[in-house]
């Protein structure tokens, strides 16, 4: 194949830009006591996850996705703390704005990352001159430390940052993308999750310097088809282009229990309040769905998923049988219950075509006013008396083109 | 028994009833048309078990007898031959058909009429005599609007209401309705019904073709239709008609009236640019002018277009899926159509405007989508 020989074809420019430690630097500015101290955000609970630590807890062994229970144990002098998603995303705009109002292309890949594409900027600017300015502006404006990594494709420059970081620079120029990633260990590859890298390491793979030399088919025999994407990876191939907006395919939340439960209502409860509002969120954007898919995952991590389509619907009186049918369908297993969840798939743009015989009118005004408290004073000022229940579920517009906040999971 | 029998004569009403075949029949001999005849004239059924269309054809013969013979292979036969004389001749023992043509002989295997599923009797049946032109007009303008639900069969038929004020069609898919009225034909008693689609487009093409009355039989269970040489017997839908008369508003304040062909034409373009799932399209009346938008946000598509319309009422905005609005337009024939509304959230009339025919009346409703402030 043409574009694995060589690389040179490309033409492309691309930064890499990453907000260090995020959610704790944003924490810093509200509250300088948190400076040189170690800081876990995430979840308190038992169940709860490091979403983001400072520099000082990572020299404990803490780790993002980590237990938070595991991190505290590691690091007990550390400041945990909720987090806060409402100034994550108001700071995350504010970062939005000033590369918009820098660069014609970029792509927000989650809440702290971006991807800039440069190319052909170079005859005018200079790249580098201008990626190096977006970073001092965005440090003077808002005071938050962020690095970049530059170079000729999307997963160069990710590494390259992840190689800058903390609060730095690094240009990886045309040429010196193998050179460049031939010492780091595969694990850097944005592809390569712990399992993953455990069957490299049986391979006797660690450094991509062996990747790189490896034949490709011999990766494609070992891996699949995953294995040639790896191999290009490691090669620093890969073309993927800088994409403005991701139109979001489906919209989902879920729900891990502090205490695994067997209690049938409570679990009800709680799917009815999800569907909800994601039944809201659907009108919110104007979007209608055509399949429901409910996720219950018992205590032994046995996960379970079932799904049903149904006409293109953004209908309370729609959704929330069909729920509750699938549920019931489902939870077939007496064990407790550690996770539960409800995703919205196939949706197209458009209202709800309101049905003749089914919907009254009182129904239909009744959505529309409930959406109207809901815009005006926030998601739940108005929800179902069997959904309430259910405090603290995730919930954000999910059509406004940025990505979800929390849960900044960089093992993907 | 033996008969000759014109080529294309037979080719065409074994085409008229061949509509009725199923492709995946439940019962095999259903694949065949039944031959029964009776002196001159050969009479052909067909049939699905829910609808048999029966026809007959004027033949040379002299006796009598019956036999199924495999639809398909027939119809591919015939469709070959120039028009020509064909005699068939058939043996009762051995059910075999031969068909000799001026090209030569073929042999087929027939099955025996006794397989064939007899008609059911019209017990208790009242009657209406329809003029054909009605008929046809009635299924032309409603069956449209009927749906393809299988969780609510009555809606995928027309309802008939027959009284002796007049005739009444309704149809609907619970999205779109059509209620079409015809005080110039009536019935005797009163009855309702409602005739699945399948028939109805049987007959829709059949009826173009004829001038004379249609004699309409019925009962509780079946209809019966008789015109010309032809028959048709449907199974009717059981089960209970929404009440349609209870969702038609009546209070709709806000009355458009605008040129048909202009506003089919602007919704026909702009529907080009909406999304291809919905179809949605969204009106905006304000004064005198009338503005149709559509946007396919996946595609970065949208497309705006004016057009005056002669307006009383309060502005609005309202969103309804395209295909609805083209469909209910093509359906109408005045030049003029007035559209009522009250309410972004409640159903929209579309009415004929102007001079109408005497005795007709016809009201097609559509239900819109939800859209945001």
């Amino acid at each position: 194949m043409k574009e694995e020989a060589n690389n040179s074809g490309s033409e492309q420019v691309i930064t890499h830009l990453d907000l260090d430690t995020f959610f704790v630097s944003v924490e810093r500015l509200m509250d300088s006591r948190l400076n040189g101290r170690p800081v876990l955000i995430g979840g308190t609970s038992d169940r709860g996850v490091v979403a983001s630590c400072s520099y000082e807890a990572r020299s404990f062994g803490v780790h993002s996705a980590m237990p938070m229970r595991m991190a505290r144990e590691l690091c007990p002098e550390a400041v945990v703390i909720r987090g806060n998603t409402g100034n994550y995303t108001k700071y995350s705009t504010m970062v939005t704005e000033i590369i918009r109002e820098r660069v014609p292309l970029f792509e927000k890949s989650s809440i702290d990352e971006f991807y800039v594409d440069l190319t052909g900027m170079e005859k005018f600017f200079g790249a580098r001159l201008l990626a190096a300015e977006i970073r001092k502006t965005i440090i003077n404006e808002t005071g938050l430390p962020i690095s970049f990594g530059l170079s000729t494709s999307k997963t160069v420059s990710k590494i390259a940052t992840g190689e800058a970081k903390p609060n730095n620079e690094l240009y990886i120029d045309r040429g010196n993308e193998k050179p460049f990633l031939a010492p780091l260990s595969v694990r850097k590859i944005p592809m390569v999750g712990a399992k993953t890298y455990q069957t490299l390491c049986n391979l006797g793979v660690k450094q991509i310097k062996t990747v790189q030399e490896m034949p490709v088919e011999m990766m494609e025999r070992v891996m699949g088809l995953n294995g040639r994407v790896i191999w290009k990876k490691a090669n620093g191939i890969d073309r993927s282009p800088v994409v403005p907006y991701n139109e979001r395919k489906s919209i989902s939340t879920e729900r891990t229990f502090d205490k695994d439960t067997t209690d049938v209502n409570k679990l009800r409860s709680i799917l009815v309040a999800m569907a909800e509002n994601l039944a809201f969120q659907l009108r919110r954007g104007e979007k209608l769905t055509a399949c429901i898919t409910i996720k219950v995952r018992y205590s032994d991590f046995d996960t379970r998923t079932m799904q049903a389509r149904i006409p293109y619907t953004a209908a309370d009186h729609k959704i929330i049988p069909k729920v509750k049918e699938l549920f019931d369908k489902i939870y077939s297993r007496r064990l407790l219950v550690r996770l539960i969840g409800v995703r919205f798939s196939h949706l197209v743009s458009g209202g709800y075509q309101i049905h003749l015989f089914d919907d009254t009118e009182e129904m239909i005004s009744l959505y529309q006013a409930m959406d109207k408290m809901r815009d005006r004073y926030g998601d739940r000022a108005v929800i179902r008396a069997s959904g309430m229940g259910a405090k603290s579920l995730g919930r954000f517009n999910p059509f406004n083109g940025e990505p979800p906040p929390l849960l900044a999971n960089r093992h993907q | 028994m033996k008969f000759i029998v014109t080529s294309t004569d037979l080719l065409k009403h074994l085409q008229t009833v061949s509509g009725v075949l199923a492709s995946n029949n439940t019962l095999p001999i259903l694949d065949n048309f039944l031959f029964e005849l009776n002196k001159d004239s050969l009479k052909i059924s067909a049939s699905d078990l829910e609808t048999t269309m029966i026809t007959n054809v004027s033949v040379k013969a002299e006796e009598q007898g019956a036999i199924a013979v495999p639809a398909k292979l027939l119809l591919d036969y015939l469709k070959t031959l120039p028009e020509q004389p064909l005699t068939f001749t058939i043996d009762e023992k051995t059910l075999g058909v031969e068909i000799s043509s001026s090209y030569g002989k073929s042999k087929l295997a027939g099955f025996s009429a006794d397989e064939f599923p007899k008609n059911p009797e019209m017990e208790d049946a009242s009657q209406v005599t329809v003029s054909a032109d009605i008929l046809s007009e009635a299924i032309q303008k409603t069956i449209f609007a009927t749906g393809n639900d299988d969780l609510r069969p009555v809606m995928s038929g027309i309802f008939c209401e027959f009284s002796s004020d007049g005739l009444r069609f309704v149809a609907t898919d619970a999205h779109k309705l059509v209620r079409y009225t015809r005080k110039d034909a009536k019935a005797d008693s009163t009855a309702s019904f409602i005739v699945p689609k399948k028939p109805l487009n049987l007959l829709k093409g059949v009826l173009g073709s004829t001038t004379s009355d249609i004699e309409m039989e019925f009962n509780g269970t079946n209809v019966k239709l008789s015109f010309d040489e032809h028959v048709l017997i449907a199974r009717l839908i059981d089960g209970k008609y929404p009440n349609y008369e209870a969702v038609i508003p009546k209070d709709n304040p806000n009355r458009m009236l605008v040129n048909r062909t202009s506003l089919l034409g602007s919704i026909r373009r702009v529907s080009i640019f909406s999304n291809k799932t919905t179809h949605q399209v969204r009106l905006k009346i304000s004064g005198s002018e009338l503005s149709i938008s559509a946007e396919d946000l996946d595609y970065s598509n949208e497309a705006n277009e004016r057009l005056s319309c002669s307006y009383d009422g309060e502005d609005i905005e309202i969103g309804f899926n395209s295909r609805f609005l083209i469909d209910m337009l093509n359906n109408l024939d005045q030049d003029d159509v007035e559209l009522h509304l009250s309410a972004p959230n409640r159903a929209g009339i579309l009415v004929p405007a102007g001079d109408t025919d005497e005795g007709v009346d016809i009201l097609m409703l559509v239900m819109p989508v939800m859209l945001n402030g």
